[in-house]
């Protein structure tokens, strides 16, 4: 065939580079309303689900029966089911029904149903949903820090630098297993230098994640991962009654926690049964719930590649995540695995949740330029930042970071850097030079720091852990060495976990160490004038980008 | 490269072991009362004492009796503090588990109530009885030995519960060790 001119051009898009799949529900390559879908249904006899979503108990399998048993509230469940689910979408979008109202009815659904609810509605719907429904007021989002090399002194400084910026957690995980404990380390110092009161983690194996949080090296967990049928959670090495336990484990300790789950896992997994991304998803939604976890990370996560390849997949990964909230669970949106060659797209992949605000947009959004990002890459990352902050102060919108100065930045880096210095110091752990400081401070990515022992750095971080250092080993080092306000930070950090109110439902601290939660900052959005609005300093803060002209220059 | 790789695998392994080396010792059996509530005046605790730790500081307490009010930098630098100061009490667990309910999160409240029973355990154990509840590790016996030492030996009832309804779950799913 002679090409035409014009489709020739447009072939060489960046878009055309992205995966796209026509619909095959037998796969499960369908975002929702797939054909084999069950029917939402409920029985309850003398207090017991009989039937869940056309399934009798006795063809229950591990999820079915973990949900039927600890997942819903049966209190309402038959008045519910027999609502219509166009009546029930109504009411998640309308401003004047408060969420509060509408809370009691979807706990009470059954997974299918909820699908069904949120079947009915368009992509601007379910952001008026989403901007009614989130549990915290104000909307937040979180940070990746990590790089190529697991350098610890970049990793500080970029932590330092994110928390100047206003994420109020962050997350880090490992280029090499074996650095585990280092950059566990390496990222609570940074943040607390940038800005007390933000919540760190370290993304690994489950125990190991958790015996790193029980030696004060991080104050919660996200990547708790759980699937929406049986031979995929099997596969993950976990069920349902594990993923519980292990919840219970982290309260215990006094360690945040929340699961992680999202659409197009299953599929990529394999074990699909033919059921849609989003019927699968809501099972796993309803697993949290019943686990009594406070929260949940969802969204497509590191498989939005599946759900982004398949119609309407983008809006249903906006769907998963508005019934992760009508759930009354926090909702970390996602946002966070790059997906799409097309700048057009990335924006189009993040409005949602941009628009309607969620309790973190991204989970997480890339504080280091992409090559650096050990989770394979966010969907935007540290070049993005400039263009973020624009979208932030044309639309009026709080995306949950602000406007920094160069100079800032450059001071909190730089201490961040000297401060983990300190503490390899005293903790007897391979030096930090000052060269390494100076490079860390002025950094963009790991290709601007000098090379470390790599080897020597794993043993050393063996070393600590065979010799049972702890959080407070590390306040010490600081105030020892003249941080005394890095200290106390960190130690304000290991204090609250005996206090427990970042336990509670999407919780996060300000500079001064208030808890700001779904409990005292819950959303109260019913229309204009009510909910949150971005205003006063926070406002002042997104309107002064240093790109803007000041006229009294002229 | 094999040297790499020793060394890989005997981080890993030791990093296992050596995580909760420092904490094998039950930290907090017995010294706590694991049932009592925290309350104030006998009433239970709503949304509205949240949070705790500017408007109950007082009934903040470490297992080991420190008050919250305690952990200052003065006394971590004196050696005054250590890592068993710095834990969560099964009283304050009960405690947000009351706000979580009264904020409307009852299932939160279960959470709580299982956690405020596993304080009583230590680390290491903690996380070998996560470990027992994977899929295919336990025989079913195996799992009905970890619900009596919890109920016995550590006093938790609803944990004990919990790990018998995934013993006769992962049964009926074939789930034990064996059936993979």
């Amino acid at each position: 065939m002679k090409r035409q001119k014009r489709f020739e051009e447009l072939e060489k898009r960046p878009v055309h580079l992205d995966g796209f799949v026509k619909e095959w529900p037998e796969e499960g390559f369908v975002a929702l309303e797939g054909p084999n879908d069950p029917k939402p249904s409920i029985k309850i006899e003398n207090g017991v689900v009989t039937e869940l979503d056309s399934k009798q108990r006795d063809e229950f399998d591990l999820i079915d029966m973990y949900i039927a048993d600890h997942g819903i509230d049966k209190s309402r469940a038959v008045e519910v089911m027999n609502t219509d689910s166009y009546k029930l979408a109504n009411m998640l979008c309308d401003p004047n029904v408060p969420r509060e109202d509408i809370i009691p009815l979807t706990t009470a659904m059954t997974p299918a149903k909820a699908v069904d609810v949120i079947s009915k509605l368009n992509f601007v719907e379910m952001m008026m949903a989403t901007q009614k429904m989130r549990p915290r007021r104000t909307p937040a989002t979180q940070a990746h820090v990590t790089n190529l090399k697991d350098n610890p002194v970049q990793i500080a400084a970029d932590a330092a630098d994110a928390a100047l910026r206003g994420f109020p957690e962050q997350e880090t995980t490992t280029a090499v297993g074996r650095y585990a404990p280092f950059n566990a380390i390496s990222i609570m110092i940074g943040a607390q230098t940038g800005r007390p009161g933000v919540l760190t983690q370290c993304s690994v194996e489950e125990a190991l994640e958790l015996s790193l949080g029980m030696r004060g090296f991080t104050a919660y967990a996200e990547t708790i991962s759980v699937y929406g049928t049986e031979q995929v959670f099997t596969d993950g090495d976990d069920t349902p009654w594990s993923k519980g336990f292990l919840a219970s484990c982290y309260a215990s300790r006094g360690l945040k926690m929340r699961f992680t789950s999202g659409s197009g896992s299953e599929v990529m997994m394999g074990y699909a049964e033919g059921k849609s991304m989003l019927y699968l998803e809501a099972r796993c939604i309803y697993i949290t719930k019943a686990s009594g976890v406070q929260g949940l990370q969802n969204g497509g996560v590191s498989c939005i590649g599946i759900p982004g390849s398949v119609p309407s997949g983008i809006r249903s990964v906006l769907g998963e995540n508005l019934i992760c909230m009508m759930l009354d669970l926090e909702c970390a949106s996602a946002n966070d695995q790059a997906f799409s060659h097309s700048d057009m797209r990335r924006t189009e992949r993040l409005l949602g949740q941009f628009l309607a605000g969620t309790d973190y947009v991204s989970s997480g959004y890339s504080s280091v330029p992409n090559e650096d990002n050990m989770f394979a890459g966010s969907n935007t990352d540290a070049m993005d930042y400039d263009d973020y902050y624009v979208m932030q102060r044309d639309l009026k919108i709080n995306g949950g970071i602000v406007p920094v100065k160069e100079e800032d930045v450059i001071k909190v880096r730089n201490k961040a850097a000297k401060a983990l210095q300190t503490v390899f110091e005293a903790l007897g752990l391979p030096k930090i030079t000052d060269e390494e400081v100076e490079a860390a401070t002025y950094a963009n990515t790991s290709r601007d720091m000098p090379e470390r022992n790599m080897v020597e750095d794993m043993k050393a971080a063996q070393d600590m852990m065979n010799r049972g250092i702890t959080g407070l080993d590390i306040v010490k080092g600081l105030y020892n060495g003249g941080f005394r306000d890095v200290a106390q930070a960190v130690l304000s950090l290991l204090q609250q976990r005996i206090a427990g109110d970042f336990l509670q439902t999407s919780a996060i601290f300000d500079k001064d160490w208030n808890v700001i939660s779904a409990v005292n900052d819950k959303n109260d959005y019913e229309g204009p004038g009510t909910g949150y609005r971005v205003s006063g300093e926070t406002w002042e803060k997104i309107k002064d980008i240093p790109m803007a002209i000041d006229p009294s220059d002229f | 490269m094999s040297e790499m790789e020793d060394l890989v695998a005997k981080v890993m392994a030791d990093m296992q072991n050596s995580a909760t080396k420092s904490t094998d010792a039950p930290v907090n059996a017995g010294s706590t009362t694991p049932t009592a509530s925290a309350t104030t005046d006998g009433k239970e605790l709503g949304r509205d004492d949240y949070p705790l730790f500017s408007k109950h500081p007082d009934m903040i307490k470490s297992p080991t009796g420190k008050s919250v009010t305690d952990i200052t930098l003065e006394n971590v630098v004196n050696d005054k503090i250590t890592a068993d100061d710095l834990r969560i009490t099964p009283a304050t667990l009960k405690a947000q588990g009351q706000i979580a309910k009264s904020a409307g999160r009852t299932a939160i409240q279960g959470n709580f109530d299982r956690a405020s029973e596993l304080t009583a355990i230590p680390d290491k154990r903690l996380l070998e009885m996560y470990g027992s509840l994977r899929p295919y590790r336990s025989t079913k016996q195996e799992l009905l030995d970890m619900a009596d030492e919890l109920e016995q030996q550590y006093n938790a009832k609803i944990c004990a519960t919990w790990v018998r309804e995934a013993a006769k779950n992962y049964e009926l799913r074939k789930k034990l060790k064996g059936d993979n």
